[in-house]
Parts: structure tokens; C-alpha cells; sequence
């Protein structure tokens, strides 16, 4: 195929302002998939996504396109809609020359849309703007133009406006792919370099590698060199999507597709690796990809000790599946063999947990997400701190450091004083305050992620009636006054209680936190005190009183049934729990640290 | 469901019957059942369906026990009664060995309906009081005063010996002086049976709705131990034998009809919401009256719902039936209806509540002991 025929691209916007659909119009209107074959939302195949409305994984496809007799292969590669994924979103940027940035003609410029924007023009693409749902009643059609000129700085003169769930303006989105997007810039005769922006497991065909062949050509049956893996294997199938799996002999510059190379061992393949032509080796690989930013940490536990293994198995291919999750086995004494996992953010926690509970029938106890933070030792060490347990001593700290972030927040003028008090509470730095127009602000702060990741997110959209919206990334960390709260069950430290606090903030903590386990933690035959503690001091109590009555309500024949299900409910409940000493704590009871963060 | 009405019956006979009785001229706040009231139009058409539900039977079942439960079935007028005992002569027939049971409240009792009753072969009344006070009577809702039930209580005995009262505690605002009060006025009006339930706030009722807005606090789960506690002192002390959780009889007197929902044994059941249990199979009625209605007179099945559970799971639901009699599981007898030994079946929740004190096992029982009998939802549920 020659590359002057092809054009990569990206659809980048604010969740729900329509990527999907749109993306779903384009492969309707070229018949890459037919009216049968439609599905709404066709691009996102995971349940989880498809409940939640979101693409986490990168999807790509491959839309044949003819335009006055010239026939044009349009790769579009999907790219995640959320906060947590920008990692994946600069990867499937990178695949690309040009994006679509879809705008709500109602909604408008929202957070995301500017992060989303500025990743693309980092990636020096040429960005489209596609002003979506113009079938809506109510549009802002001058502002939102307004907008997108002042706030991300693009030429609004011919901006394109479409309903996407309509079909409206859909062939001047393809003559702007056609005529705006630059084609590949590769030559089929130079060395092979192809970038891997994904894999995925399969379990008929093993590892599926997807790549962007940058320069040079792949051919089914080559050899191939993994050049940051420095492993050499053979292309025994490949294809492109259309959007299903389409087999072909090559991929040229520009083009992209997938390989298949027999490969089962899972961690082999690296995404950001270059693929080249051992023969022929290029002077150097791509540039890949940054790591991926963990900021997010929980434990995960099997309740039946036996599921150990199979959960690390399921791990290891969800993360093949996903370079930007992690785990690795720890031990706690109160929940014995698990693993600590690392994620993006704490959508991207819910989801994997989720997936593990749904795909997999694993019951897991969970503990409460902690962010990463560092820890500078008298010894002038800097420790990496991704569970509380592992806090050294007080003794030996000199500085305990967290993670901070740059939080921009877009919202109604009227919401900026709720904002900047919710952050000044949350020891939050205030930056800058950008109006957009008379009603609308751009509000930047620098806050520790500890303080956003919970329930930042949830705050905003009730202060603002959902209209706010937020994007935040990692700036740095910097030293506070941190401390480890610990917590005990009938005088029995919980390794998997313990938090990481602010000493400031550390007693209502505690108190929060004791509360919360004493309504989460059922009456047992006898009492239980609930202790929060900073070293050896006793800084909250609770006391769960010994249970001696529950209801004793009738039972007769018409009762019976619903009274067994009911009891067998309770009973299921039960299953949820670890036994600790003599005490049984529920699943619920390790997340209500979580809680205990949020505010009252 | 296009199953019809005939069709749906099983074959297995039974002795036993509930029959529900859904009207009633005020609902309580605390009250989920089925009922429907301010509606007395509709109970000659309740009657006419339950004619075409109990020809179902196609031939007339005589019962050892009949349980006429409500709802209120002492609402129904004197001719409406006469033609409700005028079809359960018919296919429900009882004798003077058997057990026939009727729900009543104590204002519809006049002498009238009490002469009614015993004519047409009700041996045991089973009267709603509740409680004697009249500031709790008010918080419950119910429509007469103490003394009016005391009246009820004297006026029932000269017709039917087997009176049976029920009584609630853990009622808002309930002293467990006041409740001292109730137990007493109960013993001294000489009932052969008394039942007493700790009040539930059931989803759906006006209690749940102004617990929630805040309206409405409950008692404490001390102060409710402490009222059954006084329960089980003063009547055993008053010579009534405790034979199930909520049910206390002088000897002989165990309701017959309920203690075979506790073992396991078959009954029928007619009108909304009224379960049966046949063949192991567990069938419950639409609970909507109107709902009811409509099916049966248009010749379709009532049912709602229908449970067939399996040989392992009925064990377990027998087990936590047994469990609520004092008496316990009968080793043998379970493992004979079962073909489960109990021990096997749930060797480990059994050493665990021993330990406890929560269980005691004989050579041929386990039962609750009297501390087991405050957390019995606790233990029973570990059964399952």
C-alpha cells in the first residue's frame, strides 16, 4: 500500500461527547462493517467498558475509503476517554499523524477535552475539531467555537459540525481525514521499524502483537527482532482489523495492524518496543514510550487461600493485556498471600477488580487504595513507598515526601468559591484563574493526589450539578507531614487497616476511621474495642458491644421462604470475611479506610 | 404462567390448610402482609374465587389442621362468614379431633360471630392484642383499647376454651415496665396460648418510611434482650411451656398447625399470598388481592412463585425449621424425612456454637439453649 494512500488517526475527546458513536458512524459509512453487524458502541468490547461508557483499551481498525476514485486506507486508533488513561492515550497518539477532537456543541470545552488536546498537540498532530451533537435542541454553537479557539488555541474557521448519532456532516469528516491529515512519512525500502502500542493474549493464538509499521515493511513468515526484549521471532500470521480479524501478507509504512508469533510466554512483549528486521537492523529503535506513572496501590486477596495461584495466573494476563497495570505477591499478616497492585488511577483499579471478579470468579478482599510515596532515610536513601506497612520507623525518616498534582478544573463561574474552599481544605496551592468566557473558568491548583484521587472527582460534580469537570497529572513530590496510622482490632494490629495520614488531619481520621469499622464490623459474642494509633499512641476508640439479641421475628409457612433466603444471604456475606484472631472483618470493612478519607 | 387453576394442584394430599383472609378496616403501621383494606365491596367476589381455588382440589380433603389467618378474618360479616364455613364444609372438612384455627381482633368479636364461630367448628381463636396499653396501641395503630381486649378475651372464653393471645414487644416508646404490664395482664386474663414477636420494621410499611425520615427510633437490641428475657421468666413461671421462639402453650396446648411448618410437614394453601408446601415444592400465591382475583376468576393459576429445592438444601431449611422449636432437631427423625445426618450436614457450625453455649446436643437433639435463643437468626442462618 502506498503510505501517500493512508492516514492514521485518533479520536480524542471529553467522555460522552461522543467518540464512540462517531467512530461507529465512520465504519457504517464505508461499509467496513454493516447495518447488521452495527452495534452501538462497537469500538468497546469489554463489559466493564461497555457499562460504564468508556474505552479503556486502545482499539484499532483499519476503514477502507474511497474518495473520487482514489481508494484510502483509514487507520483509526481508538484511544481511552478517561482521566486514568492518559498513559494509553499518548500511546495510541504516538501511532498517529492526525486527531479528531470532538467537542459537545452543548457541553463544550470540558477538562478533558484540553488535556486530551494538548497531549495531541504534543505529539505534534494535526488536530481536527469536530463540534458533535448539532441535532441537540440546545446548542452553543458561537461559544463553544469561542472556546476552542481561546482555550486550545485551534483555527475554528472550518470547524466541522456534525451529529454523529444522526449521520450529519460524517463525508466532510472524511474529506478533512483525506485532505488535513499528512500521510505517513515512511519508505517501504528503508530498514523495518514498527512501533508496538499494544498487545493482547489470546488464548488460541497466544500473544498478539499490534504495531505501526513506521518505515520498512513486515512480511508474513520473516524473521523479526523485539529490539528492547532482544528476542527474535517468527511472523507466523498477521492482519489488520476491519474491524475483525483480517489476515494479510504485509503492512507497509503507515499501516497498522497485528502480528501473531506463536509466543505463549506471557511479559515478552514490551509495548513501546520496536519490532525490526534482524537482517537488516535500523540505526536506531523508536523512541517508545515513557513508563507508565503508577499512582495508585492496593492489596488484593484471595479469601480462599487455594486461589492464590490462579489469581496471579489472572493477573499476569490481565497485565499482558495492560502495560500500565502492575502486581507483585506481598504477604499481610491479617489477610496472609496476596498481591499489591499498581494502577493509574482509581477507575482503572475498579475496573481490573471487576474483570478479576466477573471473567475470573475470584473472591478477593481489597484493600484501601494508597497512593506512592517517597521516603528519605537518615541514611540519605530514598525509599519507595507503595504500602503503608512498609513505612519505616519514625526514627529513621528525615523526609516523607507525596506525590502532588497539577488539578485543572473547568467550570460555572458561580463554583469557583466552593472549589477554592474544597481545595484550601484539602492543603491544596492555588495556581491560576483563566475565564473562558463570562460564565465559564479554568481553575488550576496543585494539590497532593491523596487528597484528589478518592473523592475529588464525586465533590466536583455535586458542587457543580455534574457540569464541572477535572483532569489532573503528576507534578513532583514534596515533602509533608506524614505519619502512619495504625489501627487495632481487640488490641491486634491489622497490617491491611494501616494508613498513610496527614498528622494534621490525623485524629479525625482515626476517629472517622474507627467509626467506620465499628458499624462495618458485626457484633461478635463478645467485645470489641477499635483502636486507631499513631506509634504507641492511642489516638481514637470505638467499642463494638458483644451481641446478645437479634430479631425473633414469626415464621410460618408463608414466611418461610423469604426468611431462608434471607438468612442465606446473611450467610453469604459471612464468606466475605477474614477471620482475624478471633474476630471476622469484612471485605467492606479494609475499604472503609477509604471513607474515613473523605470528608464528613 | 398460562397454567390453569386445575392443573396447577398437585396430587399429594395433605391434611393441613392456611387459608388467608385479606381485608381489614385499617392497616397497621408495622403490618406487610397481604391485605387490603377499606375494600369490603370486594369480599363476596374473594369469596366466589376462593370457591373456584379450592374446587382445584376436585375433591374434598379432610383436615387434620385449618387456619383461617388474615388479614382480619373476623372482618368478614356474619353471612359472608356463613358462606366461607359453608365451602371449607365442603372441601376442607374438619372434625371435632381436629385443630381449626381463626385469627381474630378483638372489636369484631360480638357474640354474634363468637356463637358463628363455634357452630361452624373453630376450636381455637388466636386474638391480635398486641399489647394492654393504650399509648402503644396508638403508636401500633391498632383500632381498640386494652380494656376493649380484656372484654374480648372474657367474652371468646365462653365459647371456645383454646384462646391464644398474641402480643409485640420492642414497640417505640415500650418501657420494659410497660411490657412487665402487658405479660401480666396477659397471664392473669388466662389464655391457653400466648405468642410474642419482637416488632420488625419491614420494608414497605409507614414504620420503615418514618424510621428512615427519622420519625420513628427503635428500642435497643439490650432493652429488646431484656424483654424476651422476661418473656421466657414469666411465663414459664406461669406454667406455659415454650415450644417455639415467639410461641408459649399450657401442656397440651402447641398450636397443631404451626408446628407442622417446623417439621417439614405438607399443607395447602388458599387465597393471595398464601404459600403451600407439597411434594417438597414450595408454591406462594400472587400477594396482590386484585391480582389474585383476576387469575383465579379467569381460571388461571394464582401462583407466583414455585421452589423445588433440592434433597441437600430442604435438609438444611428443615434443620433451621427445628432449630426454632425448643425442642430442637430429633437426630433421628431428621435423618429419616432427610436422609442427612445432622451432624455430617453441619458437623462444624454445630462443635462451633457448643463452644459457644449457643447449642446444646443430646444423644438424640441439638437445640438452642436459652442464650441461643436471643441470637437464633445468628445460628440458623449458619445452617444454610
Amino acid at each position: 500500500m502506498n503510505p501517500q494512500f493512508i492516514r492514521n488517526f485518533s479520536i480524542i475527546a471529553h467522555i460522552d461527547h461522543g467518540k464512540s458513536t462517531l467512530a461507529d458512524q465512520l465504519l457504517l459509512k464505508t461499509g467496513a462493517i454493516t447495518q447488521r453487524e452495527f452495534k452501538e458502541q462497537i469500538l468497546d468490547d469489554l463489559d466493564v467498558e461497555r457499562e460504564r461508557g468508556i474505552t479503556v483499551k486502545a482499539r484499532t481498525v483499519a476503514i477502507p475509503y474511497q474518495q473520487d476514485g482514489i481508494k484510502y486506507e483509514l487507520n483509526l486508533i481508538d484511544t481511552p476517554g478517561h482521566v486514568d488513561f492518559h498513559y494509553e492515550v499518548s500511546r495510541s497518539l504516538a501511532a498517529c499523524e492526525g486527531a479528531l477532537l470532538v467537542v459537545d456543541a452543548f457541553q463544550g470545552v470540558q477538562a478533558q477535552t484540553v488535556a486530551n488536546a494538548y497531549a495531541a498537540i504534543n505529539n505534534d498532530l494535526v488536530i481536527i475539531p469536530v463540534l458533535n451533537k448539532i441535532d441537540l435542541p440546545v446548542v452553543r454553537i458561537d461559544e463553544v467555537l469561542e472556546e476552542v479557539e481561546s482555550i486550545l488555541g485551534l483555527d475554528i474557521s472550518d470547524v466541522l459540525k456534525v451529529s454523529a448519532k444522526k449521520g450529519i456532516g460524517i463525508e466532510e469528516v472524511f474529506r478533512a481525514i483525506v485532505a488535513k491529515i499528512p500521510p505517513p512519512k515512511g519508505k517501504p525500502e528503508e530498514p523495518l521499524r514498527a512501533l508496538v502500542f499494544d498487545s493482547k493474549y489470546d488464548g488460541y493464538r497466544g500473544v498478539l502483537t499490534y504495531v505501526r509499521v513506521m518505515d520498512g515493511t513486515i512480511r508474513k513468515g520473516q524473521k523479526i527482532r523485539f529490539l528492547k526484549a532482544k528476542i527474535d521471532v517468527d511472523v507466523i500470521d498477521m492482519g489488520q482489523f476491519r474491524p475483525h480479524m483480517t489476515a494479510c501478507e504485509e503492512l507497509g509504512p503507515g499501516q497498522v495492524g497485528y502480528l501473531v508469533t506463536g509466543q505463549k510466554e506471557l511479559g515478552l512483549v514490551h509495548v513501546g518496543d520496536t519490532v525490526a528486521n534482524p537482517q537488516q537492523l535500523p540505526s536506531a529503535p523508536l523512541p517508545g514510550y515513557q513508563v507508565p506513572q503508577q499512582m495508585v496501590f492496593c492489596g488484593m486477596y484471595p479469601i480462599e487461600a487455594t486461589d492464590f495461584e490462579k489469581l496471579r495466573e489472572e493477573l499476569q494476563k490481565l497485565s499482558m493485556n495492560d502495560a500500565s497495570f502492575s502486581f507483585i505477591a506481598e504477604t499481610s499478616e491479617a489477610l496472609g498471600f496476596g498481591f499489591r497492585c499498581g494502577f493509574l488511577g482509581m477507575l482503572h483499579m475498579e475496573i481490573v477488580q471487576q474483570r478479576l471478579e466477573k471473567e475470573f470468579e475470584i473472591d478477593l478482599i481489597q484493600t484501601a487504595p494508597n497512593v506512592t510515596y517517597e521516603i528519605l532515610t537518615r541514611n540519605d536513601e530514598v525509599l519507595v513507598i507503595d504500602n503503608p506497612q512498609r513505612v519505616p520507623d519514625s526514627g529513621q525518616i528525615k523526609e516523607f515526601r507525596e506525590p502532588i498534582v497539577r488539578v485543572n478544573f473547568i467550570l460555572a463561574t458561580e463554583a469557583i468559591g466552593p472549589i477554592m474552599q474544597l481545595c484550601a481544605e484539602r492543603r491544596g496551592i492555588y495556581k491560576s484563574t483563566e475565564y473562558l468566557g463570562p460564565k465559564r473558568a479554568q481553575l488550576v491548583y496543585e494539590l497532593p493526589l491523596a487528597e484528589v484521587i478518592y473523592d475529588m472527582y464525586d465533590k466536583l460534580k455535586s458542587i457543580t450539578r455534574g457540569y464541572g469537570t477535572m483532569d489532573y497529572e503528576i507534578i513532583g513530590f514534596s515533602p509533608a507531614d506524614l505519619v502512619k496510622m495504625d489501627i487495632l482490632v481487640k488490641g491486634n494490629r491489622v497490617d491491611a487497616l494501616s494508613t498513610i495520614v496527614h498528622r494534621s488531619n490525623s485524629d479525625r481520621r482515626g476517629r472517622a476511621l474507627a467509626k467506620r469499622l465499628k458499624e462495618e464490623i458485626s457484633k461478635h459474642q463478645f467485645e470489641i474495642a477499635i483502636q486507631a494509633a499513631i506509634g504507641a499512641k492511642i489516638i481514637a476508640r470505638e467499642t463494638i458491644s458483644a451481641l446478645r439479641k437479634n430479631v425473633t421475628a414469626k415464621c410460618y409457612g408463608g414466611d418461610i421462604t423469604r426468611k431462608r433466603k434471607l438468612w442465606a444471604k446473611q450467610k453469604e456475606g459471612k464468606k466475605r470475611m477474614k477471620q482475624f484472631g478471633e474476630v471476622e472483618i469484612p471485605q467492606k470493612a479494609f475499604l472503609s479506610v477509604l471513607d474515613a478519607n473523605k470528608d464528613d | 404462567m398460562t397454567t390453569s387453576l386445575i392443573n396447577s394442584r398437585s396430587s399429594q394430599h395433605a391434611d393441613a390448610a392456611y387459608l388467608h383472609v385479606p381485608f381489614c378496616v385499617h392497616r397497621c403501621g408495622y403490618c406487610d402482609f397481604t391485605l387490603i383494606s377499606g375494600r369490603d365491596e370486594l369480599i363476596d367476589v374473594y369469596l366466589e374465587a376462593l370457591e373456584i381455588e379450592l374446587s382445584s382440589l376436585q375433591s374434598p380433603r379432610p383436615m387434620q389442621t385449618l387456619f383461617l389467618g388474615g388479614g382480619t378474618p373476623s372482618h368478614l360479616s356474619l353471612s359472608q362468614l356463613s358462606r366461607l364455613f359453608d365451602l371449607l364444609d365442603h372441601w376442607l372438612p374438619t372434625t371435632s379431633e381436629s385443630e381449626f384455627s381463626l385469627e381474630a381482633n378483638p372489636l369484631d368479636l360480638s357474640w354474634e360471630k363468637l356463637d358463628l364461630f363455634a357452630a361452624r367448628g373453630v376450636n381455637r381463636i388466636s386474638l391480635g392484642v398486641q399489647t394492654f396499653n393504650d399509648d402503644l396501641l396508638k403508636v401500633l395503630e391498632r383500632d381498640h383499647s386494652g380494656t376493649q381486649a380484656l372484654e374480648a378475651i372474657q367474652r371468646t372464653r365462653s365459647f371456645v376454651d383454646n384462646l391464644s393471645i398474641d402480643l409485640i414487644f420492642g414497640v417505640p416508646g415500650q418501657s420494659l415496665d410497660l411490657w412487665q404490664q402487658t405479660l401480666d395482664l396477659a397471664i392473669a386474663a388466662q389464655p391457653l396460648h400466648i405468642s410474642t414477636y419482637g416488632l420488625t420494621i419491614e420494608k414497605g410499611t409507614s414504620f420503615w418510611i418514618r424510621r428512615e425520615k427519622g420519625m420513628l427510633s427503635p428500642l435497643t437490641p439490650e432493652l429488646e434482650r431484656e424483654m424476651y428475657g422476661r418473656v421466657m421468666d414469666c411465663l414459664s413461671a406461669a406454667k406455659f411451656e415454650q415450644y417455639e421462639l415467639s410461641n408459649f402453650a399450657r401442656p397440651g396446648f402447641a398450636c397443631r398447625h404451626n408446628i407442622g411448618y417446623w417439621t417439614g410437614r405438607s399443607f395447602y394453601g388458599f387465597g393471595p399470598g398464601a404459600a403451600q408446601y407439597l411434594d417438597g415444592c414450595r408454591e406462594l400465591n400472587h400477594r396482590s388481592v386484585t391480582h389474585w382475583l383476576k387469575r383465579v376468576q379467569s381460571g388461571r393459576s394464582p401462583i407466583s412463585e414455585r421452589e423445588s429445592l433440592n434433597d441437600e438444601d430442604r435438609a438444611r431449611e428443615l434443620a433451621v425449621l427445628n432449630l426454632r422449636q425448643i425442642a430442637g432437631i430429633d437426630c433421628c427423625e431428621f435423618e429419616e424425612r432427610t436422609g442427612f445426618d445432622v451432624h455430617l450436614l453441619a458437623g462444624e457450625t454445630i462443635t462451633r456454637f457448643l463452644r459457644r453455649g449457643w447449642l446444646e446436643a443430646t444423644d438424640s437433639h441439638v437445640r438452642l439453649t436459652r442464650e441461643g435463643r436471643f441470637v437464633a437468626d445468628t445460628i440458623v442462618a449458619e445452617f444454610l
